[in-house]
């Protein structure tokens, strides 16, 4: 079965935040992922009916993106971040340059994750020696943050990986 | 106590209470970093019997490299150490925490997971219950007509940025907006329906700006250093450990900000005439509050319960709300749902016979008819109390 919710079309949504860097910079040092989640998703938790609440677990989905794109990206161009909002639903986009081979990691990660066994798969993920699986970042949003996932081409040398996310309705 | 400190987090272990606690944030780019805590883990290990508590409360921020070293580490120690129970205490307010260790009781039954959350508190369903969150409007509304002209005696200035933490249904949020225009302002609470009933509010009379947070007073996710005026309003007296949320209220205070606090003595309350039936019910009140490890007879001892907790110039002043503040029916009101709330839930759940409840009730309709009696005096003290954060 395959129960996996796109992301909704990009209509009306408002865009709230824009980062553009050089991935080379970004991919520098570790703590750029938790210093940026925890930025935005202070910014952003603002005008949420409980911003303290609702930034942890931003921060918490937003980092976890990140930390992805930090460990698989190709290097020399552009990382393009934008967060857009749409009533209770929030919509990150990242441009992370990609060569095929990533491309396809990203593809082939977005795709399974609508296979009916993805909490099992997360939760073996979670349990598993050797090292950590990149793509659990991604099955994790998916399983416990119930964000809808998408990727697309953005350019020969680059994907475009979108997480929507409604959070006040996770946290209910 | 064993302890150590990483940039970001701290893991602790405390022998008495057999709780190790990890603090902060957690999000390390290689397993390695995760050395520190495994160790205090391991130590703890060696110590505990019976049960493990691992206290995550305020454990804010962990990554999937961070969580997949503490799982295997506890999924390990479980099943090395079958004797022990290790419970993992989560918090509501740490939106994610519950269902990402959640997972953990899956793998091992004596792995179990508990969100503190409900019952923290003795008093707290007392203190939760709609009928009291009513009547905490009222309260607010005639303690305003004081504390308006009071909190300037103590340092509140327009364009602070303020806490009220322990805000109840936030109307004295709302009054301190309106009044002092802070440049930011927090309201905290534990109780989900006070905080709906705030936001509510808020819509209702297009109030913005006062953020509205969900949390343990005791242990607060807000930033140390952050607030001019921190207030913590007729709470102190209702929380059995009131030294643990003083604590906190100065962590987040900046220095040379201020904290302020109101408590009551319920004992002291008067009214005449029926003066004494009045004064042995309340007599009856403090003790009926001890009993379930509140102190309502707190006021006179927010002094040294300031001095204490690290605060210096400390300021102290009492007042009186009574019957000729505004519409005496105001004062009815708050002493009916008194009433009820001590000699209906309380008094019953502590096991009063009906003669005892039948008395206990007498002093509130004394204390009722005194207020709207036209020669009628009817006093309820309050005592204010402030100290700075040392520079
Ligand atoms: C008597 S009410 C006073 C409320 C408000 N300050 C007022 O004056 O109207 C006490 C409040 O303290 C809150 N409270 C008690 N212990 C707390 C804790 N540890 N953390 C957060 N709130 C707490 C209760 O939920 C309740 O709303």
């Amino acid at each position: 079965m395959n129960s996996r919710a796109e992301p909704s079309e990009k209509t009306n949504f408002a865009l709230l935040l824009q980062f553009d860097m050089q991935i080379d910079g970004f991919s520098s040092n570790w703590a750029y992922c938790d210093r940026l989640s925890s930025f935005v998703a202070r910014m952003i938790g603002h005008n949420r009916t409980d911003s303290l609440l609702y930034s942890n677990l931003f921060s918490s989905a937003f980092n976890e993106l990140l930390e992805t794109a930090f460990r698989i990206h190709a290097p020399g161009s552009d990382f393009v971040c934008r967060i857009w909002r749409k009533g209770p639903t929030d919509r990150i986009e990242l441009t992370i340059p990609c060569d095929t081979e990533l491309s396809a990691f990203y593809k082939d990660a977005v795709d399974t994750l609508g296979e009916s066994n993805l909490a099992e798969r997360y939760h073996s993920a979670l349990f598993s020696d050797g090292p950590l699986q990149p793509s659990i970042g991604l099955m994790e949003l998916a399983v416990d943050y119930k964000a809808r996932l998408s990727i697309a081409a953005a350019g020969d040398r680059a994907i475009q990986l979108v997480a929507e996310l409604s959070l006040e309705d996770v946290n209910q | 106590m064993l302890d150590t400190l990483t940039p970001t987090y701290t893991a602790r272990f405390d022998e008495n209470s057999q709780e190790l606690s990890l603090i902060g944030s957690m999000r390390p780019q290689h397993e390695a970093d995760m050395a520190k805590c495994l160790q205090v883990l391991e130590q703890s290990l060696r110590l505990v019997r019976g049960t493990l508590y691992i206290n995550v409360k305020r454990l804010v921020r962990v990554n999937n490299i961070a969580f997949r070293i503490l799982a295997a580490a506890l999924v390990n120690a479980a099943t090395e150490r079958p004797d022990l129970k290790i419970k993992i205490i989560t918090s509501s307010v740490v939106g994610w925490s519950t269902k990402k260790f959640g997972v953990l009781s899956a793998v091992n039954a004596n792995l179990i997971i508990e969100e503190y959350d409900n019952e923290f508190y003795p008093g707290q369903t007392f203190v939760e219950n709609s009928d009291f969150i009513h009547v905490l409007r009222t309260q607010t509304k005639m303690t305003w007509r004081h504390e308006r002209s009071i909190l300037p005696r103590h340092g509140l200035k327009p364009g602070m940025k303020v806490a009220d933490i322990c805000s109840g249904i936030g109307d004295f949020a709302v009054l301190m907006q309106k009044e002092f225009n802070p440049s930011r302002i927090v309201a905290l609470d534990h109780s989900k329906s006070s905080l709906a009933y705030a936001r509510g509010v808020a819509e209702e009379f297009g109030i913005s700006g006062i953020e509205y947070v969900y949390g343990d007073a005791s242990e607060m996710l807000l930033e140390d250093n952050q607030f001019d005026f921190v207030t913590c309003r007729h709470a102190l007296q209702v929380f059995d450990r009131p030294e643990l949320i003083l604590k906190e209220l100065f962590r987040i205070c900046k220095p040379g900000g201020r904290v302020y606090v109101t408590n009551e003595k319920n004992s002291h309350c008067l009214g005449e005439p029926h003066g004494e039936s009045i004064q042995w019910t309340y007599t009856e009140v403090a003790k009926l509050w001890h009993h379930f490890n509140m102190d309502i007879e707190c006021g006179p001892k927010s002094r040294r319960l300031l001095q204490d907790s690290g605060f210096d110039k400390i300021q102290m002043e009492s007042f009186m709300v009574t019957n000729l503040d505004g519409d005496p029916q105001d004062f009815a009101d708050i002493i009916e749902s008194w009433k009820n709330l001590f000699a209906g839930d309380m008094a019953k759940q502590r096991g009063d016979s009906p003669e005892f409840i039948e008395r206990f009730k007498r002093g509130f309709d004394d204390h009722i008819f005194a207020a709207l009696h036209p020669k009628g005096y009817a006093g309820w003290p309050i005592w204010v109390a402030s100290g700075r954060k040392p520079l």
